[in-house]
């Protein structure tokens, strides 16, 4: 009986490890491309979240996303100016409430259906409508009737006219001089309203759009197949055949695969970053641009002795900021305000706060802040972070401030600096979504935003009437003005202390070109092309976008 | 026998509604809001308040946690707030590559810790046994991470023997496979040794020896299959854990199996991932005591089921 038992053991053993590796193997796609295809190989940390624009709302979904569908407008490959998309002509009325676009006739979606204003309304009301929940939906809500729209009161919202199947109308309730940058995030991305239908809530794995890639195979956590749209509009795009994605690649064995020739593009660990520099093979083919994000000291405002503004412009002079940037190997620049540089209404004569520890001192004597005061700040747990914290600790360990430091998770974190009267001080950043300074100073510091992105609790009545001036403004001398008044009067009141702008590396192999780094999105994948591995070491010098 | 496995599924049931209700009621005090985590860090509050209705976050906690078990029941999870699919779709489609690696890294501990027990105890007491003695505690405490990484940069990186990490066929699977494989056939071979050390001594062996029959074959023929029977309770202890993922193993050769994926929805605080996949954990390891307790009964008639 027992002979027999382990007879049987073995065979489901044996069965099972052939069961597995075949069902497995048999799930793998095919990603072998014919000779001389154009494939670029990208690796990624984590899966992508959502291949959906309604729910992509991070720079892994948006890289993929950009490629996979057309919005109205988009941007130029590494410039915040604005390009034809699916629109091939916009009028906007002088007070910015109505926008009408003329759509081309030659775009289809990957399905073979031409895209039409339709096509481009549904995906718009899709994103307001609360089954869906977007996270997008905040930027759609000023559409005339989107309200009642997303109450379920009315089958269309009333802010979208559609005359014709080549033109588009959207009407706001008040003006907004930036609706054009709304229109180009993917939220406002184009979807074929059968095959949403049809797939729900998994249309993300479905995903069919008229962009230049489409996608082939979606293995969850393991890789990401987009081939070539053969039958996109722009001729000559994309340059490549397909990108195949290998997912959950962590960053040291992304490195360890790039020096190996198995990945085309690369981050750079902290740990290599100093080798790279330093090996000018290597430093030839590194791409960098400042990043449209400002990384701060957030400081309670309501919480003493943080409500008193010296206090909180002492801790701008106790903090060295340029020890900051050294710290990160130079990967940042020292930010002297709220707006980060390539922002419209930044402002380089802004002055800032230089490293004055006497100063400091002098400025909490008054306030009448006692020495061994030790506040705490909350901050993620990465090691980048603790570093950055540390070396705070230390600079106000100078001027007579034990700080205590709170490392915690994310989302802990956002719950903490959310709640009044809880997190006193904390270290967080802020990256653009779109070029203007409203994206920055009135999410950030308007009283409406108490509770959820005003993390400082700041409230300013000057500020506050100047923001909401400023938001209608349409005029871009005139706006670009009244953010600059904004954002001296918050630098006067420091709720941050304003710490660094980040500088974005990456690394390319020698065959491997055409890569822009955008100030506020992924690098576009459809002007990446790529060389014989023969001709490596051609064209690595002018290749950066070097921003800086 | 029916009687018992009755009971023990009644228990078995139990422990994981216990489970369930623990890992639910450990996500309602992490102070981490699920409406920020589907809507993302930027949503205004009127975004957030609508979301929170939507998933029912506004309702007694017991209401929910009911509604969770219901669903549960009939095999769905909720899902991701962070990757908006299916739980069940997702722990579905990352099973087979940990079950891959759970099968060959068990197998190959096995097959490494048996034969390493069987010299050991062949030679006890000699060089031989205290080189396989030192070698196997190595083994017990090398970090598996740290091994899993001299893997990758010595056989894949310098050598180029094998694949960069990545789930790929039998040639990625195998340094996984050994980095899990190592620690455990270490742990065993010590388990072997001193079960055979003890089984040599028994009467049955001496006189399967008094019968002229050959060392080996009274080493493996007699001694062998009553040393080994302990192995099985810690191997099929062991099996479970690997079905439920491996984490660092998994992440530090881009494995795309539920180790991974538990570790980036804990990452996230994607709540009903991390419920799913403690729930699916749970459900393994109380299977695998079930199946190792029948098995025990099976391989050893002296054993009764009560």
């Amino acid at each position: 009986m027992r002979g027999a038992l382990r007879t049987v053991l073995f065979a489901a053993f044996a069965g099972a490890l052939a069961l597995t590796i075949g069902g497995c193997r048999a799930d793998l796609p095919a990603d072998s491309f014919p000779s001389g295809a154009a494939v670029l190989r990208l690796a990624l940390a984590d899966d992508v979240p959502t291949l959906d624009p309604a729910a992509g709302y991070d720079a892994a979904s948006w890289e993929f996303e950009q490629v996979l569908y057309d919005t109205l407008v988009r941007y130029a490959a590494d410039s915040n100016e604005l390009r034809p998309d699916l629109a091939l002509s916009w009028g906007i009325s002088p007070d910015a409430t109505v926008f009408t676009f003329h759509l081309r006739h030659d775009a289809s979606f990957t399905n073979g259906r031409q895209v039409t204003s339709a096509d481009v309304r549904y995906s718009i009301e899709r994103v307001i409508n609360p089954k869906t929940r977007s996270q997008g939906v905040q930027y759609f809500l000023p559409l005339l009737g989107a309200a009642d729209f997303a109450a379920g009161r009315t089958p269309h919202a009333r802010g979208i006219e559609t005359p014709d199947p080549y033109t588009i109308i959207f009407r706001l309730d008040k003006p907004d001089p930036i609706f054009l940058h709304k229109l180009a995030m993917p939220f406002a991305a184009a979807v074929p309203k059968e095959v949403v239908e049809r797939w729900g809530e998994d249309f993300a794995r479905h995903a069919v759009g008229s962009g230049p890639f489409m996608l082939k195979q979606w293995l969850s956590g393991q890789r990401l197949i987009l081939v070539k749209n053969p039958h996109y509009f722009l001729s000559g795009l994309p340059k490549l055949d397909a990108v195949v994605a290998l997912i959950g690649v962590n960053e040291e064995l992304q490195w360890l695969k790039f020096e190996a020739g198995e990945i085309d593009i690369s981050s750079i660990p902290p740990a290599e970053f100093t080798y790279v520099m330093k090996t000018p093979r290597l430093k030839a083919l590194t791409i960098h641009h400042v990043t449209a994000v400002t990384s701060y000291l957030g400081m309670n405002c309501q919480m003493p002795p943080f409500n008193d503004v010296r206090v909180r412009q002492a801790f701008n002079y106790a903090v060295n900021k340029p020890k900051l940037v050294a710290i990160l190997n130079g990967r940042g620049v020292v930010a002297r305000g709220v707006l980060p540089p390539g922002m419209p209404g930044y402002d380089p004569d802004i002055s800032g706060y230089a490293y004055d520890p006497a100063k400091a001192r002098r400025l909490l004597e008054e306030a009448g802040v006692r020495a061994g005061f030790a506040p705490v700040v909350w901050l993620t747990s990465d090691p980048t972070m603790l570093v950055l914290g540390q070396s705070i600790q230390q600079d106000l360990a100078l001027v007579g401030i034990n700080l205590v430091l709170k490392p915690v998770a994310w989302g802990p974190l956002l719950d903490a600096v959310r709640e009044p009267h809880t997190a006193e001080l904390f270290l967080l950043g802020w990256g653009a979504d779109f070029p203007d300074p409203q994206n920055f100073l009135e999410v950030l510091f308007s009283k409406e935003q108490w509770g959820a992105n005003n993390d400082t609790f700041y409230y300013d009545p000057k500020v506050q009437e100047l923001l909401t001036e400023a938001s209608v403004v349409a005029d871009p001398k005139r706006r670009y003005e009244l953010y600059q008044q904004i954002q001296q009067i918050i630098v006067n009141d420091a709720p941050w202390v304003f710490l660094y702008h980040p500088v974005a590396y990456v690394i390319r192999q020698p065959w491997v070109h055409g890569i822009r780094l955008h100030p506020l999105r992924p690098a576009r994948l459809d002007y990446i092309y790529v060389t014989a591995r023969g001709a490596e070491g051609e064209q690595t010098s002018g290749e950066t976008n070097q921003t800086r | 026998m029916l009687h018992y496995l009755i009971k023990r599924i009644a228990f078995g049931a139990l422990v994981l509604l216990g489970a369930s209700l623990i890992t639910f009621c450990i996500a309602f005090v992490i102070p981490a809001d699920p409406a920020v985590a589907i809507a993302g860090v930027k949503a205004d509050p009127h975004t957030l308040a609508t979301i929170r209705t939507q998933l029912g976050l506004d309702r007694p906690l017991y209401i929910q946690y009911v509604r969770y078990v219901w669903r549960a029941l009939h095999g769905d999870l909720g899902r991701s707030y962070a990757r908006r699919q299916s739980v069940t779709g997702l722990i579905v489609a990352r099973f087979p590559a940990t079950a891959a690696l759970a099968v060959s890294a068990m197998a190959l501990s096995l097959i490494l810790g048996t034969l390493g027990g069987l010299v050991a105890g062949a030679y006890r007491g000699r060089a031989l046994d205290n080189l396989l003695l030192i070698a196997s505690l190595i083994l017990v405490s090398i970090p598996v991470f740290w091994l899993g990484t001299m893997f990758l940069v010595g056989a894949a990186a310098h050598f180029r023997w094998l694949p960069l990490g990545g789930f790929d066929g039998m040639r990625s699977l195998l340094m996984p496979s050994l980095a899990l494989a190592l620690g455990s056939a270490g742990y065993y071979s010590r388990i072997l040794q001193a079960n055979l050390a003890e089984v040599v001594g028994q009467d049955y062996i001496r006189a399967a020896r008094a019968k002229g029959l050959s060392p080996v074959r009274v080493m493996l023929r007699h001694a062998l299959a009553n040393a080994i029977l302990p192995l099985v309770t810690l191997a099929g202890l062991d099996f479970a854990g690997l079905l439920s993922g491996v984490v660092l193993t998994e992440t530090v050769f881009n494995w795309p199996g539920l180790g991974r994926l538990a570790f980036e929805a804990v990452f996230n605080l994607d709540i009903p991932l991390i419920m799913g996949t403690v729930l699916f954990s749970a459900f393994l390891i109380v299977a695998a005591n079930l199946v190792v307790d029948l098995l025990y009964a099976w391989l050893d008639p002296r054993t009764h089921l009560a």
